[in-house]
């Protein structure tokens, strides 16, 4: 499924703008604002998607953090919430981790429809029904600043040798 | 024939009489002989299942995965409107503000209850605490839990959200929330035992029925379930087993 195109965030004048390509090829204009939403206490944000990652539930922390509707999130590509300074090693790490039928843990920055960010720590497993994979389930908790300041500096630095290798 | 039904001891002591209500509106309107248990404690329950003397329970989600995927138990009926949710609480007159003001060596009172710890522990993440960071001190029940923190004897205690709730009005006063978790994805669920699972639409006819006549709202409300009980479908329990496996790391 192709994503369009963001839409300018309206509530900054300054986002940074970024074509973004996916694993799948697939390209999207998205826009960043320099500002974090924080994680809501006491939540967790669950989702799953089908196995080729499309989204196929979104609890309501989801979708309120996203910022998008339920319609625009039920169908699309997880990486929906993709953040240019994410790595992509991060996810095909996740992608590998999963497909081999293991648990992955992991710190992600999201991007909300807005162009804001927020923080999640990620555990996404195989759902097993039957002795097979037949969906994936990602749940996120709220990280600590120290782990957020900490793998902000990790991805800057993955995000870095990304580009000096293309 | 007789089924052995057990409730898992972390319900409010004021919900005692609730249970017995349901056990013998269940009984009387499902033609079953149902035998209430209602283990002390978590080691207690242990002891029951190991012994396999257990058809029916009314289990917490942390024991349900255990209970659904290696012990051979099946979902059929989950609470309405009645989340898991728990409570982190310090005393009313403690320093501490929020979660974030705990630090390595606090010191936090614990029932054997392993759903609230676990959920507590997800959410101490947030303040950068793990399990060896914190000094944990044992208590037998929540409102044992609540005089410590009062007392100033713990920097702040684990409560399951509906006994916190529960608490008397001049406890509560004399405590801070620091954090509610609000996942409302998590709840009991019924479960029963795969032989028995032929008796299950007899049960399951009963309990939905419960709150169809005048005088069951006296039963739920005294249960605490006021919205009863609905059915709860094989993969709405494993996405619920899935959820809580991802909270175990």
């Amino acid at each position: 499924m192709h994503l369009p195109d963001m839409q300018h965030p309206p509530l900054a004048g300054n986002a940074c703008e970024c074509r973004l390509t996916y694993h799948d090829g697939t390209r999207r204009l998205v826009y960043c604002v320099d500002q974090e939403e924080p994680f809501p206490d006491g939540r967790l944000i669950v989702s799953r998607t089908n196995l080729g990652g499309f989204i196929t539930h979104a609890n309501e922390a989801f979708i309120a953090m996203s910022g998008y509707t339920v319609e625009e999130l039920i169908g699309a590509p997880h990486h929906i919430l993709r953040h240019p300074e994410m790595p992509k090693a991060a996810f095909a790490d996740l992608w590998t981790t999963i497909a081999s039928g293991k648990k992955w843990h992991g710190y992600v920055k999201n991007l909300r429809k807005d162009g804001l960010f927020y923080w999640v720590y990620a555990t996404v497993i195989p759902n097993v029904r039957a002795g097979v994979v037949v969906s994936y389930t990602s749940v996120r908790r709220k990280p600590s600043r120290r782990k957020i300041n900490e793998m902000s500096d990790l991805y800057t630095k993955m995000l870095s040798q990304e580009r000096a290798a293309q | 024939m007789k089924l052995n039904f057990m409730v898992a001891p972390d319900f409010s002591p004021d919900r005692f009489a609730g249970w017995h209500m349901v056990n013998t509106l269940l009984q009387s309107r499902s033609g079953l002989h149902l035998h209430l248990l209602t283990p002390a404690s978590a080691q207690e329950q242990s002891e029951l299942l190991r012994r396999d003397a257990v058809d029916l329970i009314y289990a917490n989600p942390f024991d349900a995965a255990h209970l659904i995927r290696d012990l051979g138990f099946r979902a059929f009926a989950r609470p309405m409107g009645k989340p898991d949710e728990m409570v982190i609480a310090t005393a009313a007159a403690s320093p501490l503000k929020r979660l974030e003001d705990l630090r390595p060596g606090s010191r936090i009172a614990v029932t054997d209850n392993r759903d609230v710890k676990l959920i507590g522990l997800r959410l101490l993440e947030a303040a950068d605490l793990t399990d060896k960071d914190l000094q944990w001190v044992l208590v037998e029940t929540f409102q044992a839990g609540a005089r410590l923190a009062i007392k100033g004897e713990v920097d702040a205690a684990f409560f399951l959200a509906e006994i916190y709730h529960t608490l008397s009005r001049i406890t509560r006063s004399q405590l801070k929330v620091l954090i509610e978790s609000a996942i409302f994805d998590i709840t009991h669920v019924l479960l029963a035992h795969q032989r028995v699972l032929s008796e299950v639409p007899a049960i399951m006819a009963a309990l939905a029925g419960i709150g169809q006549q005048a005088a069951d709202h006296e039963v739920l409300d005294a249960l605490g379930i006021p919205k009863g009980f609905a059915v709860m479908q094989e993969e709405e329990a494993e996405f619920m087993v899935d959820l809580m496996d991802t909270l175990l790391d």
